[in-house]
This record gives structure tokens, C-alpha cells and sequence, in this order.
């Protein structure tokens, strides 16, 4: 248009009316800056805060362009597991998902249980890398040792799992019980990493039935034997009969034994592995008391496994503790224990055989916080009372067992010590999971595994002169924390990022003035008291369409996704699509006013000081 | 609004050029952009004085690529009248005749040859982008300062005393075909209003709330902020009227209360809480006016 304004008639001097002839494209505006905006691919939060360390934002975004295969293909490129993470894992993800400032944070764990559950069904396998020429020997199929074997095998190695007990999985096998996780999910999932190679040898204890030795025969080993030894009672009356570790009476069940319990079954203790004890024994249809020293706020159990059992029936016992086990003889004629609900008159089987009267507990009072931080409990003096019980369950705590390693690996307060990669520093040898010092949850062994398999495949890479040694660690995180991306390492990210920069989006880089308030999906779940009538799993998850409208709840902190805002709102038209996706800024004409970085939805823009 | 929606409704024709010299963040630049957007190429626009009339650039340059012609402060809504006038003398009734000017330019010098050529229902847009001063000559009260705001003429001390004028209602009384209001934060009610006013003859008229970082005293980055927080506070509720009758509120996102909207601003500084409460209730007795006019027509 410009162009052919026509020129005006100078005949004499001065137009007889001024027209324009040129655009006020000869000013360059740009010159009046002094901040300038550039788009920047930051990290979400979610990433940051998910310990396996999956690209969640990535996934979100391709499910809210209707792209579900991908969105698999991403989440598999991080998770061996999606499908038992989408059911177990406490989603500390969501703690620190933006979203929560504006309504309820995305439901992150029900969108990756659906996708991992496609996965399942459409059964697909990633393409592995170039098969390479070493063997790596993994001890332990927890879920650690199982995403090792994962991401190795995807890496190219040939790999070998040994494993003490009849089926892999370790504690997703042998401690979560069948409502929580049903066993055939677990199974598909640990034969999509059988199908991608990876040799299984169960009923392998290393240390017992194959020396130690015979791992030198590997190019490199991971070890990840878990934490299964329980923690004793200490008190009187503990070695009776009729007195169980929890994690036993758990792996019986699991194995597919049905013990008698009696009428009544005390459960000692308050972490997760408490409640699936004591879920466990109300399914085989006895009345359940856990007995808890401290308050209901100080559980370490996961908050909704605490209200899952409130709500089959559990009864709590806070601010008590044993302080002896009663057998039979000392306590003939018991007071019963209230019927918790009528439901349980359904038990007509005789106590098991060797069984206990009950236990004496003491009440407790809580003092001043210990070192770790929480109120200490101290036994009120003389509050003694009796708690009358069949069979007692202990879940105090499950520490590691790692006496088959060799003496020179180094340990610090009862676990194995790594570094950044989990490599031990003795030779070829790495290490993850509960045995070593990270939290115990399934999120921290799975990431544990792959941070192993990065550092075994940066080990062998080295060894074999392919690779220096000098690698930035940090350009492999999502965020400053611990958690790495094995897409970093590998390369070949399908997201098209910008100018990536390893920083964490706080809510206020985003705008959430561009996102209505919405309901966050909740997990259907069976009704309570089908609940305790078998093993079907209990939390039934989301459908597909809430899973997917979940996925268009999220903000994609971070990541441009191309809404095209930013676009929209420049008062000085300097922003247009590039040809490759994505967007440029004509800087010779932007005037710096910030416009497109506030009204960015997700704090894909940064102001940068002009000249830096 | 859904935000992966809007890329699709707006237009991607640009009539607008970078280079023009509006400041940094303007909401009157930003306007045009999406208003021409709406009514495309065809297009005449008729400009008194204004900040527009540096920002559409010095001689020889334009940064529109449709016709503009520079007139007289007081003379918008003649000009545009004439231009009409001229066209369709020359058997042209396609082209879209828009007068574009400040609220001074209609709100106070221009009302007169505004009303004159609504009562004669001239056939052409009027849009007026509402600063709420006559920013082009720093800063000066208009009659659509609101009550309680710094301006270089309304200093702190004795902050503008009168309310905002009620154009709009001033217009629909005229019984013209179509009157509305929009803003710069809400691109797909602004162009789908626009897009309706040009296929109507008669007066139309757009009320556009325009955000000026100077006059206002916010962030450069802020207009378009400011101008969603006026919607939700109420302050300035997106409305159309047709012929003078039927009121309808096109946009009503969740209300909020005017204090944060206030806040933000420099020209409210001085504001003590009770004026604010004031300000509330003024915004409160005109929602509901608004309300029953909705409900039982003009
Ligand atoms: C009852 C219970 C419930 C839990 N629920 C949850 C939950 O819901 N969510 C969550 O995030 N976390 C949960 N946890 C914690 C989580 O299960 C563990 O942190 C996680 O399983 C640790 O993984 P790992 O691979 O290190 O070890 P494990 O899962 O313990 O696996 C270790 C494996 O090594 C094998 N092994 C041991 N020694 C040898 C040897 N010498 N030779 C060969 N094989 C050997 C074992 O048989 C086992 O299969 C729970 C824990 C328990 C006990
Ligand atoms: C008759 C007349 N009086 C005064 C002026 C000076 N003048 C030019 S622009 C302007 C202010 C315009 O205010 P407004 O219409 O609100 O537009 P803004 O500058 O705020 O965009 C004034 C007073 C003029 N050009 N003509
Ligand atoms: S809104 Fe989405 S990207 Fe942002 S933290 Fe939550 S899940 Fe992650
Ligand atoms: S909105 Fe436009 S002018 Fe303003 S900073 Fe962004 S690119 Fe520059
Ligand atoms: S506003 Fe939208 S298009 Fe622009 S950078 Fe942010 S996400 Fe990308
Ligand atoms: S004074 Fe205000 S309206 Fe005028 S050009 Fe500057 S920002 Fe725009
Ligand atoms: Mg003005």
C-alpha cells in the first residue's frame, strides 16, 4: 500500500493538501528500549517437583492438542512405570503445581495413569538406541532396578536382572497390595521392559545362591535391593507368636495367601506401610485398630491412604504405644473390642492358633520438637490400658539390607553412598533406590534408576573413548533440584523449545487471568464397603475425557504453545510467526514495553536488560 | 475467554505498521490495530486531533494503509459525514467511513457535531478511544476523567470532581442503530462488535477503553491488564445497545471489587480508602441502572 499513495503535486512548491508517500516503517522505534523481551523456555514446576523427573508440561501440552500417542511416546521417554506411578506414586508434582494458586492443582497423577493405561492396551514399545556392545548385571527388580533396566536397555545394553524373589516388581510386587496396584498392570508394564530385551532371573538371591563374583562378568552392575528389613518393637512379649512383621504378613497376602487373623488385628504404626496392613486385614475380614504414638497430623502415611482406611472402616489409636505384648496365659479373659461395624460379623473362623490376648499401651503427650523437626511423643506416666487384639502387626519402618556388598563400598548411617549419577566410586558399581539416601517412595527409586543408567552409560561411553568425562549435570535437570531428563542426555526432544533456560516458573511469571476457573477431576473410586469385600482396586482413576480435560487445565507453565497471545496484544505489530514454528521479534521496533511478556499465560517471555 | 481460541477469531490482515509513534504499551495504538482488523482494507478514517495524530506519523509517512484524513479538533463527526457524502456522490456505498477520536475529541469539542450527525442518522463508525484525558497535550481533565483522578489540570489536591459522562447512554438516546463498548483486552468482543457495526447503515457508534501509560501512571506493561480489570471491576461493563433500545451486557466475567483496578494506578494515588468505597458505590448504582435497562429496554 505504501507505494501507491500517490506523490503529492510539488508543482508549486507545497501540496495543495499534504499526502503521505512512505510508511512509518523508516522509524526504527526499536532505538527507545531499554528492556527487550526474548521468548525463553523455562521449567514447569511440576517438572521440577516430579522426582523421576518426566516432562509433564510436555505431555499436557500434546494432550491438549489432541495428540495422545505422542504424549505417550513423551512420558514413556521418561517413566519406565506410567501406569503404576499413575496409581502410586504421592504426586508431589502436584504440591507444586501452579495451577493450585488459581483453583486445585491439575490432577497430573489421574492424566498419567490414563495415558499409562493406553500405553498398556495399545501396547507400545519405544524404540531402543543402537544396540552397543556391553552387559550390565542389575541385583533387585524394584522399581529402581526396573528402571534401570528400562532406560538401558533403551540406551542399547544388554541387560540382566537378578532378582531373589519368584517375580520381579520388589516391593510393587510383594508390598502394595492388589487394591492399590492390581498385579496385571504391574506385569504389563514389567513385560514391556522384558519385550525391550532385558533378561529376568528370578528366585536369585546375589550374596546366597549366586556368589557376588559372578556380576564381574558385567561391563557394570546396579544395585537396588531395597529396604525390607522391619524395624523391632523393643518391648516385652514382641517374639510371641501371633506377633507379625507387617511387610510379611503383606508379601503372604501378596503371594496370594489368605492367613487367618482372628477377630481383631492391632496394627502398629503409621506410615503407608501401616495402612495397606491394615486395609489388607479388614479385606480378609477382621476388625482393624492402628495404634499411633503421635496425632493424626503427624502420620508419615500418605494423607489419602489415611482416609482411604477411615473410610473402609480403620479405626485410629493416636497418642498411644505398646509397651507389652499380653499372650493368652497372662490375659485369659480379655474385655472385647467394641464392634468397629456390623459389617464384620461376617468372620466366623476361629482366632488363629497361635495367637495373643492383646497388648498394654500407654497414652503419650507430645513434647518439644525433636532434631528431625516433629513433636517428640513421651509416655504419660501411669495411663496404662489394654488394647485386646488376636494378631499385632508391626510397621515401624523398613531399613536396608546390603550385607552381600563388598566391604570397601562406602556407607554412611545405614545406606550406600552415591553420587549425582549413584555411582558408588568402587569400580563399575552403582547403586539406587531405598538403599540408598533419598526418600523411600517409588517416584525417587524409579528416578534413582535412570539417573544410574545415565551415569552407567556415561561410565561405559567414557571407558570405551567415545566421550569425555566433562558433562554439565545440571543441563540435565529440570530445575535446580536432583531429578534428570533422560531426553536431555539422549537428545532429540520432540518439544520445540526456544531459548532454554533451566529456571522455574513461579506462578507470578504466569497470567492467570487467562484461565477460567474449572473443577479439578476427581478419582472415582468403588464404594466403601465393596471395598472390603475383596481385592479389586479401589481407586478406579479418571476417565479419558476427565483425564483430557484435565491435560486443558494445564497452564503448560513455561513453554511457548503458541496461543499466539503475545502476538495479538503488541501495540507495535513487532511480532510475527516464524517460519519454523514458533514466533520472532522485530527488535527494530519493538519499544520494550513488556506487553507480550505480562500477558504471556505462562511465562514463556523474559525482559532482559537492553545491551546484555 | 479461552485463550486457543482467540488466535482463531482475530483476523490475521494487518493495516497497521510498526514505526508509528505511539509510546511504549499504548491502548490507542493497540486499538486501531484490532478495529481495522475488524473493518479491513475498504476503509476511510476521519481524525481530528488527538495522540492519534502523532501516531499515525509526521508527513510524509502514514502508518495506516488505509486513507486517513487529519481534521479539526471539534470535527469528527462532520468530517466523516462529508466523506460519506463524497463517496456516495461518486456511486461508492462500500467503503466503510470511520471518525477515530480521543474522548476530548467526543466527549467534550466534539459532541456537538457528533450529536448532529446521529440525529441524522449519517452513515458511518464512530469510534471513540477513551483515554480518559486529552493526553496529547499532557494530560489535561476531559469529561471522561472519572471522579477522583490526577491530571495536570485536576492535581491531587483537588482530584477531578464530576463522574465519568455516560457517553454511551448520550448516544442511544439519539436512537441510533448501534452503540457499544469494548476494549483493548478483549480482542474477539471488540472485532465481533466491530464486524456487526459494519454491516449496518446509520450511525454506529464504538466506545473503546483505551489504557494510557503516561496519562495513567501504570506500567508500560499493564494496559492490557488495566483494561480487563476495568470489565471485571465493572468499571467499564461491556455493553451494545440497538437502536437506543435494547441493552445487552456481552461480557460479564466474575466481578470484582474496584480497589486492585485503583491500585494499579499512578492517577489514584492520593485515593483514601473512603474515596474508593465511593467510587465502589458509584459503580455499584450504575451496574444496577445498567441491569434494569438490560431488563426492560432504553
Ligand atoms: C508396604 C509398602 C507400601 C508402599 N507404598 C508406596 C506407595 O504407595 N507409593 C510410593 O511411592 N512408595 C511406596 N512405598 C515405598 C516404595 O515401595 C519403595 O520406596 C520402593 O519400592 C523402593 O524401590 P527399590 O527398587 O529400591 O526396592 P524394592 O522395591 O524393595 O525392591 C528391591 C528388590 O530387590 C530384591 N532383592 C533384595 N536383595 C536381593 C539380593 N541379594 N539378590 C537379588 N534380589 C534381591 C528384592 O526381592 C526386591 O524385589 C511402599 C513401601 C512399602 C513397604
Ligand atoms: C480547537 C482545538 N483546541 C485545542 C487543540 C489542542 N489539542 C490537540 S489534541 C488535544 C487533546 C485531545 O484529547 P483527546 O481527544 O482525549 O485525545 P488524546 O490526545 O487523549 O488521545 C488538544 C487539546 C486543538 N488541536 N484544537
Ligand atoms: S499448570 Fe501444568 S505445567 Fe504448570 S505446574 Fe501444573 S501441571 Fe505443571
Ligand atoms: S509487546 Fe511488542 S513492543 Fe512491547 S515489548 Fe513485546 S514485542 Fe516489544
Ligand atoms: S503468549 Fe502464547 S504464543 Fe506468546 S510466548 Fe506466550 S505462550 Fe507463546
Ligand atoms: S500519551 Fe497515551 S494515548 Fe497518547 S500515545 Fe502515549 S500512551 Fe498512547
Ligand atoms: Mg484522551
Amino acid at each position: 500500500m505504501p507505494d501507491d499513495r500517490g506523490s503529492p503535486d510539488l508543482a508549486h512548491g507545497v501540496p495543495p493538501v499534504a499526502v503521505s508517500s512512505t510508511s512509518t516503517r523508516v522509524n526504527l522505534t526499536g532505538s527507545w528500549k531499554y528492556i527487550r523481551p526474548v521468548y525463553q523456555d523455562k521449567v514447569a514446576p511440576c517438572n521440577q517437583g516430579c522426582p523421576v523427573g518426566i516432562d509433564i508440561e510436555g505431555y499436557m501440552n500434546l494432550l491438549r492438542e489432541d495428540r495422545i500417542e505422542d504424549a505417550i511416546g513423551l512420558l514413556l521417554r521418561e517413566n519406565a512405570l506410567p501406569a503404576v506411578t499413575g496409581r502410586v506414586c504421592y504426586h508431589p508434582c502436584e504440591n507444586a503445581c501452579n495451577r493450585a494458586w488459581l483453583d486445585d492443582a491439575v490432577s497430573i497423577h489421574g492424566v498419567e495413569r490414563m495415558l499409562g493405561d493406553l500405553a498398556i492396551e495399545q501396547r507400545i514399545l519405544p524404540e531402543p538406541e543402537t544396540p552397543r556392545p556391553e552387559t550390565v548385571g542389575i541385583v533387585g527388580s524394584g522399581p529402581a532396578g526396573l528402571s534401570c533396566a528400562y532406560h538401558l536397555a533403551r540406551l542399547g545394553y544388554t541387560v540382566t536382572v537378578y532378582e531373589a524373589e519368584a517375580e520381579p516388581g520388589g516391593i510393587l510386587r510383594y508390598g502394595i497390595p492388589e487394591y492399590r496396584l492390581p498385579k496385571d498392570v504391574l506385569a504389563h508394564e514389567v513385560n514391556r521392559i522384558r519385550a525391550l530385551g532385558v533378561d529376568f532371573r528370578c528366585g536369585v538371591q546375589v550374596g546366597r545362591d549366586l556368589p557376588l563374583n559372578v556380576l564381574e562378568s558385567h561391563d557394570a552392575v546396579f544395585v537396588a535391593t531395597g529396604a525390607r528389613r522391619g524395624r523391632a518393637l523393643g518391648i516385652e512379649g514382641e517374639d510371641l507368636p501371633g506377633v507379625r512383621a507387617g511387610l510379611d504378613f503383606l508379601r503372604e497376602v501378596n503371594r496370594g495367601g489368605r492367613p487367618a487373623l482372628g477377630h481383631r488385628v492391632v496394627v502398629v504404626g503409621g506410615g503407608n506401610t501401616a495402612m495397606d496392613c491394615a486395609r489388607t486385614a479388614l479385606r480378609l475380614g477382621a476388625e482393624v485398630l492402628v495404634l499411633y504414638r503421635r496425632g493424626r497430623e503427624g502420620m508419615p502415611a500418605h494423607d489419602e491412604e489415611v482416609e482411604d482406611a477411615l473410610r473402609e472402616g480403620v479405626r485410629f489409636e493416636f497418642l498411644a504405644a505398646p509397651v507389652r505384648v499380653e499372650s493368652t496365659e497372662r490375659v485369659p479373659d480379655r474385655e472385647p473390642l467394641e464392634a468397629i461395624e456390623a459389617t464384620f460379623d461376617r468372620f466366623e473362623g476361629e482366632p488363629p492358633a497361635p495367637h495373643v490376648a492383646g497388648l498394654t499401651c500407654t497414652r503419650m503427650r507430645l513434647e518439644e520438637p525433636d532434631r528431625s523437626g516433629r513433636p517428640r511423643p513421651v509416655p504419660v506416666e501411669g495411663s496404662e490400658f489394654f488394647v485386646a487384639a488376636d494378631l499385632v502387626l508391626t510397621a515401624l519402618g523398613e531399613d536396608p539390607d546390603f550385607d552381600f556388598l563388598p566391604e570397601d563400598v562406602e556407607r554412611a548411617s545405614g545406606v550406600v553412598r552415591v553420587n549425582a549419577l549413584n555411582a558408588t566410586g568402587h569400580g563399575a558399581l552403582f547403586a539406587g533406590g531405598d538403599i540408598t539416601d533419598e526418600p523411600h517412595t517409588v517416584a525417587f527409586a524409579l528416578g534413582s534408576g535412570k539417573r544410574a543408567a545415565v551415569g552407567i552409560d556415561r561410565y561405559l561411553r567414557f571407558r570405551a573413548g567415545e566421550i569425555g568425562d566433562g558433562a554439565d549435570l545440571s543441563e540435565l535437570r529440570q530445575g535446580p533440584k536432583g531429578n534428570i531428563s533422560v531426553t536431555r542426555w539422549v537428545g532429540g526432544d520432540p518439544v520445540r523449545r526456544t531459548d532454554p533456560v533451566n529456571r522455574v516458573v513461579t506462578f507470578q511469571e504466569t497470567n492467570p487471568a487467562h484461565f477460567a476457573p474449572v473443577a479439578r477431576a476427581a478419582d472415582r473410586h468403588l464404594p466403601p464397603g465393596e471395598r472390603r469385600l475383596g481385592f479389586r482396586e479401589a481407586n478406579l482413576g479418571l476417565e479419558r475425557e476427565q483425564a483430557l480435560a484435565e491435560a486443558r487445565r494445564c497452564f503448560n507453565c513455561g513453554v511457548c504453545n503458541e496461543c499466539e497471545l503475545c502476538l495479538v496484544f503488541c501495540p507495535d505489530l513487532a511480532i510475527s510467526r516464524s517460519a519454523g514454528g514458533g514466533y520472532e521479534i522485530a527488535y527494530e521496533y519493538c519499544k520494550g514495553c513488556g506487553v507480550c511478556a505480562t500477558e504471556c499465560p505462562r511465562g514463556a517471555i523474559t525482559m532482559t536488560r537492553e545491551g546484555l | 475467554m479461552s485463550q486457543h481460541l482467540i488466535k482463531d477469531l482475530i483476523p490475521r490482515e494487518e493495516l497497521l505498521d510498526s514505526g508509528h509513534l505511539a509510546c511504549p504499551g499504548c491502548g490507542a495504538a493497540l486499538a486501531m490495530r484490532m478495529v481495522l482488523k475488524g473493518l479491513g482494507e475498504n476503509t476511510i478514517v476521519a481524525l481530528p486531533a488527538c495522540c492519534w495524530s502523532i501516531i499515525a506519523g509526521p508527513w510524509p509517512q502514514s502508518s495506516l494503509h488505509v486513507p486517513l484524513y487529519h481534521t479539526a479538533f471539534e470535527t469528527g463527526a462532520s468530517v466523516a459525514s462529508g466523506i460519506k457524502a463524497a463517496l456516495v456522490a461518486r456511486g461508492d456505498t462500500e467503503t466503510t467511513v470511520m471518525a477515530w477520536a480521543g474522548d476530548g475529541g467526543t466527549f467534550d469539542i466534539g459532541l456537538q457535531a457528533l450529536s448532529g450527525a446521529a440525529e441524522r442518522n449519517e452513515d458511518f463508525i464512530y469510534c471513540c478511544y477513551d483515554n480518559e484525558a486529552y493526553m496529547n497535550t499532557g494530560i489535561q481533565r476531559s469529561s471522561a476523567t472519572p471522579w477522583g483522578a490526577w491530571t495536570t489540570t485536576t492535581p491531587a489536591a483537588h482530584p477531578e470532581a464530576h463522574p465519568k459522562k455516560d457517553i454511551l447512554s448520550i448516544l442511544a438516546a439519539h436512537g441510533i442503530p448501534y452503540a457499544a463498548t469494548a476494549t483493548i483486552a478483549h480482542p474477539d468482543d471488540l472485532i465481533a462488535k466491530i464486524r456487526k457495526a459494519k454491516g449496518i447503515r446509520g450511525t454506529r457508534f464504538i466506545h473503546i477503553l483505551a489504557p494510557c501509560p503516561p496519562g495513567w501512571k501504570a506500567g508500560d506493561d499493564e494496559t492490557i491488564a488495566l483494561a480487563r480489570m476495568a470489565v471485571k471491576a465493572r468499571v467499564f461493563p461491556l455493553l451494545e445497545v440497538e437502536a437506543g433500545q435494547r441493552w445487552r451486557i456481552t461480557l460479564d466475567p466474575p466481578r470484582e471489587p474496584v480497589g486492585p483496578y485503583l491500585r494499579k494506578q499512578g492517577r489514584f494515588r492520593h485515593l483514601s480508602d473512603a474515596d474508593i468505597a465511593q467510587i465502589q458505590e458509584l459503580v455499584d448504582r450504575r451496574w444496577e441502572t445498567l441491569e434494569r435497562r438490560v431488563r426492560d429496554g432504553g
